[in-house]
């Protein structure tokens, strides 16, 4: 009987060091971030809403909370139709250069990010589009499209082939058959990568670093210029935000992929 | 002449392998056709030109009186179940049985009217708003094919859709595919490994091997008739026996197998003398008997041997015997009545008798 038990010990000791060890530092923020306290501490000295007050007044950070949400907004909007087509293609149809294709794709993520941002910084100075917002979001789905493309690959791997010929069999030209069979099969690939696509642009911090200025500072750019000044618990409050926006997808992604969750069986 | 498919002189490469070889084919409008032959014989691959989803190299597919080649796939009017069924996920049966009359602009309020009396012909009434995965293996395929026959097609294709299902419920569903089939009177194309179901199933059966046709013709006479040694032996549980012509005619030749000399059938065409033969024979034709029976008026032919193997199927038991005197060739037959017959113990010498119009004598290698 001992073998199983100290089995047993050793695994959940595992489980609980790495539960504590992962969660520890959000706790930790959580926690500093309701201090009534002028330091981030923790334990916290007191309680109250004071920082969370102080981070909503602050004129700065609602304007780059506003900045980020546009330029994710702009990020997924383009990586949608953008990944999943590319998805489909290179998954699905036969072609020249596939193979070629889908490394090339996959680039993005060979390229360090610091390359990205100031080769992106020089090229949108080149055609005078730098200083301005929407390009921040162009160059953060162009980075980040590989999350988009995988998940969406996902999907169309696990799509039974036949489904387009049964389409065709029923009388749907080509098109109708991609826009009312394919498409909403892989429709939890397309979900879950413009959530995740969503979530990165909104964290996104070493490319922006390049491409804002001090007009189009967005919201990661921003705590990473307070955090060269000073650091305030106002900081642990927006800390707390990104946590709870991050939670928000989660569930999101559960709601709507729990909801598509059938498309997966036969 | 009312032919609803017409199949000429089509073939089909992929990647320099022949998947079809000149197929000729003609199917009646109404009937049931079975093309049947083992996994690789090319049988999917006309299936999937009739359909449209290939194009053949050569030769022509009439549907209909049509010529079909530059047709793409939903502008012909052929319905077809899917071996995997490939039903739409996302869609619940009767939205499924639906999507073909909405993508061939049937009036938009004769649409509800059709799927009801479609869930009916398949006996779902009340499910028509379960999802596929909502939905057991059987009801699944009823799905597939209402929606394979809900724009009333002049063809239905089956794709072995029935190849997955367990053996009871997969003998449920030919018998109802063959009721659904005979109600509306759709001309039919069936695609399957398994000659019993092309058996049970159909008017017109036709055997494929490596892309060739090896023979068409009804189900009793491809099992009566098989014309080579390949459709003998696919259909049915057949022994052979190689031997050499030993006296020659148009319809019956003797054979000499071992020691033996037997009278065997021919199929029309004379075999010369010192030709070497394949002979075949069914199993269920061969009787058992104890080795001092006396064969009388019953059997033209009997040779002796020793049980090799007995194996019990319940309703039958099959046997393997070994006749020394046919050079030790193995025979395989059936018992029919194991209740109220001896039962043979392993290597007990036996009586096998047997009439000579049931051994078919093929020139060797007639297999196409």
């Amino acid at each position: 009987m001992r073998g199983p038990v100290s089995k047993k010990l050793i695994l959940w000791s595992l489980v609980w060091f790495s539960i504590i060890t992962m969660s520890l530092p959000t706790i930790i923020i959580i926690g500093a971030s309701f201090t009534s306290g002028e330091m981030i501490q923790f334990p916290p000295e007191g309680f109250s809403l004071r920082w969370y007050q102080r981070l909503w007044q602050l004129d700065d950070f609602q304007q780059a909370l506003l900045r980020t949400f546009y330029v994710s907004v702009i990020c997924t909007i383009i990586a949608i139709p953008v990944g999943t087509l590319a998805a489909i293609a290179t998954v699905r149809y036969r072609m020249r250069f596939q193979k070629t294709i889908q490394v090339y794709l996959l680039l993005p993520f060979t390229v360090p990010l610091v390359v990205s941002g100031i080769s992106m910084m020089l090229f949108f100075g080149e055609i005078r589009i730098l200083g301005q917002l929407w390009p921040v979001g162009v160059a953060l789905c162009i980075i980040n499209i590989p999350f988009m493309i995988w998940s969406v690959s996902a999907s169309v791997n696990s799509l039974d082939p036949e489904l387009e010929n049964a389409a065709y069999n029923c009388g749907a030209p080509p098109v109708q058959a991609f826009l009312t069979v394919t498409l909403p099969a892989v429709m939890p690939g397309v979900i879950t990568g413009s959530l995740l696509m969503f979530i990165l642009a909104f964290n996104e911090f070493l490319v922006s670093l390049f491409l804002t200025d001090s007009r189009t500072v967005t919201l990661p750019v921003q705590i990473y210029n307070s955090v060269r000044s000073v650091i305030t618990p106002d900081l642990a409050a927006v800390s707390v935000l990104y946590i709870v926006f991050a939670l928000l997808a989660i569930w999101l992604l559960d709601r709507l992929v729990g909801l598509e969750i059938f498309l997966r069986s036969k | 002449m009312d032919q609803m498919v017409e199949i000429v002189d089509v073939s089909k490469s992929f990647d320099k392998v022949r998947a079809v070889k000149s197929a000729n084919l003609s199917l009646q409008r109404g009937d049931f056709l079975t093309i049947v032959g083992p996994s690789g014989c090319g049988k999917t691959t006309l299936l999937r030109m009739i359909a449209g989803f290939d194009a053949p190299d050569t030769g022509k597919i009439r549907i209909n009186g049509r010529e079909v080649e530059n047709t793409p796939a939903h502008k012909r009017s052929i319905g077809m179940v899917f071996q995997k069924l490939a039903l739409f996920p996302h869609m619940s049966a009767a939205e499924n049985i639906a999507y073909p009359l909405k993508m061939r602009r049937f009036q938009f309020d004769t649409i509800p009217d059709l799927v009801e009396k479609y869930l009916h012909l398949v006996k779902l009434d009340g499910l028509g708003k379960r999802y596929p995965h909502e939905l057991s293996g059987g009801q699944q395929q009823r799905v597939a094919i209402a929606r394979a026959l809900s724009f009333s097609p002049d063809l239905l294709l089956l794709d072995e859709p029935l190849s997955a299902l367990d053996r009871k419920l997969r003998n449920e569903m030919q018998l109802e595919f063959r009721r659904i089939q005979q109600e509306l009177g759709v001309t039919t194309i069936n695609v399957t490994h398994d000659q019993r179901e092309a058996l049970i199933m159909s008017d017109q059966i036709v055997v494929m091997n490596e892309g060739i046709i090896q023979q068409a013709g009804t189900p009793v006479d491809m099992y009566r008739n098989p014309e080579n040694m390949f459709v003998a032996n696919f259909i049915g549980v057949t022994s052979m026996l190689k031997g050499v012509v030993c006296g020659s005619g148009k319809n019956s030749v003797s054979v000499k197998i071992g020691d033996a000399t037997v009278t065997a059938r021919a199929n029309g065409e004379e075999i010369a003398i010192d030709a070497a033969v394949d002979c075949a024979i069914r199993a269920e034709q061969i009787r058992i008997m104890d080795i001092d029976s006396n064969v009388g008026d019953d059997f033209d032919n009997a040779v002796d041997g020793i049980i090799k193997q007995r194996i019990f199927e319940g309703d039958r038991v099959l046997y393997a015997v070994q006749a020394d005197e046919l050079g030790g060739a193995m025979l395989h037959l059936f018992d029919h009545d194991p209740n109220s017959h001896n039962e043979y113990p392993i290597n007990q010498r036996v009586k096998l008798g047997w009439n000579s119009r049931d051994l078919f004598a093929f020139p060797a290698e007639t297999v196409k």
